[in-house]
């Protein structure tokens, strides 16, 4: 029974960490991999979604509504951004970094002077249960669960829908795309959105889970990034399943024994072990893999 | 003749007599300062000058080697750390100092070696160096910030968590205590030294490699050069010019907090080199000088809107000035003078 009980808590603590970073990254994955820009401003924009969903909950929504709320509410604010801002920035990565790490520190320090230093923080949705001496948390069970249905519903999405197509024809070569008729603009347009939508969603999923101030975006971009250097633009949903459950498998032991810090900072060192051994990360690792076992067959 | 060829060369604003000219008189001004401005008001100068071989290294490795690095700070920290570790162990050693200083150099040289030996012999994309040095900063900063308590202290020296290492001992050369007048001498001299070494390194063999290694990566390297190594170097480089500012900063003011690696900072120098143009050594030193006193200006009044200002700032120049705003005023300055002759 004890050992059942054992095994069942690493588990859920491997699954709990995977989770936290698969939705910390997963809003900056989709817009690397499809537009090549490096969302700087990520942190903030789950930041934003927290404060949706505190705001909606606070007028009495019920919890899923709030993070459906910040989901549409901040995808709007991203396809703004896009529009004014980021779109002059296409084919130049360092000056897409650089311009949204100015929206960062003005949403960061606008929030704090708008709205002032705390929210107060939503309850934990769902109680708690024991399985012999370690207790599991029902809400970080639904997030694990919340956390794959995402990763599918993108699937579907790229897979089996015709945005999907025309979305992935223009990732892998946009003038063609634009030739055969797709609007690219648009689509970039409606990644990027959905890019900060699911960064707000996921903010408001981990705001029950953490307290909610102007700065607590800052607090993902260890982790977010580090997913994402570690997952690669090749592929977005392979990468990012892949290097979330990578890194977790590095972070839930260094982290159990040896306190969240020295987890964070093991995250770093992994990535750069790995990078140094997959530059492209590793969806391109597994893309090469599946290409080549398809030209065996 | 060798040397002034280097000095003037083509890689940088300013060839000209006029721009000598002009370079000379300012410098000359500086030199005199304490003739007729406080000791006060040259201290407050000092710190607005500490920071540009932090700037200048950023500006070699972004607008030069076209490798951009959020993580600037964390060797302006490591070095500043290092320094307050070893000289405030060797109080009353008349060397202690420099022996500090050079370890402070040697410690941010050792980690952006490490760190830069996993990143450019990787041949890593393009974005992923700024984000990965970001995320260095971060974790410096949380690292320090939990030092806090007794049992972080080294030797005689506590790290202070939050509340930061005080006390650090000012520098020093023998006999030669600097502070004020003299601190402002020795500030004003490094400055100009790493300045025109930079200078120096652009328009050398070196540079014209870093510039086509920018250009087009693949192509020199089927040229035949090794552009990891040279990628690698300048980037220790930038480390150890980061390491000069901190240490300067330490001097300065002789206390440090983690305050100093957190985001805010590690925003600045990316600032400053973008506002006075990441292409062009002498946009970025005065660019850096400038908005040190505007920030510091700002600072002292309080002004919390001093983040949003910078952030500002920064979208503002990156949208419309793409190339820098003193790059753009110096080009459009020279194309003036050429429709009047």
């Amino acid at each position: 029974m004890d050992e059942v009980a054992l095994i069942t808590s690493v588990l859920y603590q491997f699954g709990t960490n995977a989770a936290f970073l698969l939705l910390a990254a997963l809003g900056l994955i989709v817009i690397l991999g499809m537009m090549n820009i490096i969302n700087l401003a990520h942190g903030e924009l789950m930041m934003l979604g927290a404060y949706v969903a505190t705001m909606a909950f606070q007028q009495g929504a019920p919890f899923w509504l709030a993070v459906v709320l910040s989901f549409i509410v901040v995808g709007l604010f991203g396809a703004l951004l896009e529009r004014l801002i980021v779109r002059r920035f296409y084919g130049r990565e360092l000056g897409a970094l650089v311009v949204t790490w100015g929206i960062s520190l003005i949403l960061a320090q606008g929030t704090l002077l708008l709205l002032g230093p705390f929210m107060p923080a939503i309850p934990i949705p769902g109680g708690s249960f024991a399985l012999g001496p370690y207790s599991f948390s029902a809400y970080w069970i639904a997030l694990i669960v919340i956390s794959v249905l995402v990763i599918v519903a993108l699937w579907w999405l790229y897979n089996r829908t015709e945005i999907g197509l025309q979305a992935r024809a223009t990732m892998q070569n946009a003038a063609m795309a634009r030739a055969l008729g797709v609007d690219t603009g648009r689509i970039y347009m409606l990644t990027f959105s959905l890019g900060a939508g699911l960064a707000g969603m996921s903010g408001a999923l981990m705001a029950p889970t953490t307290s909610i101030q102007p700065f607590m975006g800052q607090q993902f971009v260890a982790p977010a990034f580090i997913t994402v250097v570690v997952g690669g633009a090749t592929n977005v949903i392979a990468g990012a399943l892949g290097s979330s459950l990578l890194l977790s498998l590095v972070k839930t032991p260094v982290g159990f024994w040896l306190g969240a810090f020295l987890g964070t900072v093991a995250l770093l060192l992994a990535a750069l072990v790995i990078i140094r051994l997959m530059p492209d990360g590793i969806s391109a690792a597994l893309q090469r893999r599946l290409d080549r076992s398809a030209g065996r067959s | 003749m060798g040397f002034f060829r280097l000095i003037t060369g083509e890689e940088d604003i300013g060839r000209g007599p006029f721009f000598w000219g002009v370079f000379l008189l300012l410098v000359a001004t500086f030199f005199a300062i304490p003739a007729f401005l406080t000791e006060f008001e040259a201290y407050n100068i000092s710190f607005y000058l500490l920071n540009i071989p932090m700037a200048l290294g950023l500006c070699l490795l972004w607008g030069y080697c076209g490798v951009l690095s959020f993580g600037q700070v964390a060797y302006f920290g490591i070095a500043g750390y290092v320094y307050g570790i070893i000289a405030g162990n060797m109080v009353g050693h008349p060397f202690g100092p420099l022996i500090g200083s050079l370890g402070g150099l040697a410690a941010a040289a050792l980690i952006a070696g490490i760190f830069g030996y996993f990143v450019f012999y990787a041949r890593v994309q393009n974005w992923i160096v700024p984000i990965l040095t970001l995320v260095l900063t971060l974790l410096l900063e949380t690292f320090l910030g939990q030092t806090a308590g007794y049992q972080w202290r080294v030797g005689a020296v506590q790290l202070g968590g939050y509340n930061g290492m005080t006390g650090i001992p000012s520098f020093q050369l023998g006999p030669m205590v600097f502070f004020g007048f003299s601190f402002f001498y020795y500030v004003l001299i490094l400055v100009l030294i790493c300045y025109l070494a930079c200078r120096m390194l652009v328009n050398a063999r070196f540079g014209k490699v870093l510039l086509a290694i920018r250009e087009d990566p693949l192509r020199t390297e089927m040229l035949g050069y090794d552009i990891r190594f040279r990628q690698w170097l300048t980037f220790v480089l930038a480390a150890v010019l980061a390491g000069i500012s901190g240490l300067l900063y330490v001097q300065w003011g002789n206390y440090i907090t983690p305050t100093q690696v957190g985001l805010l900072q590690a925003a600045l120098p990316v600032i400053w080199v973008a506002v006075g143009g990441r292409e062009k050594l002498f946009a970025v030193l005065v660019a850096t000088y400038a908005l040190n006193w505007l920030n510091y200006t700002l600072a002292s009044q309080g002004n919390q809107y001093a983040l949003v200002i910078i952030g500002a700032l920064l979208v503002i120049v990156m949208v419309f000035f793409p190339r820098g705003i003193i790059v753009t005023v110096a080009d459009w300055l020279r194309q003036r003078r050429r429709q009047a002759a």
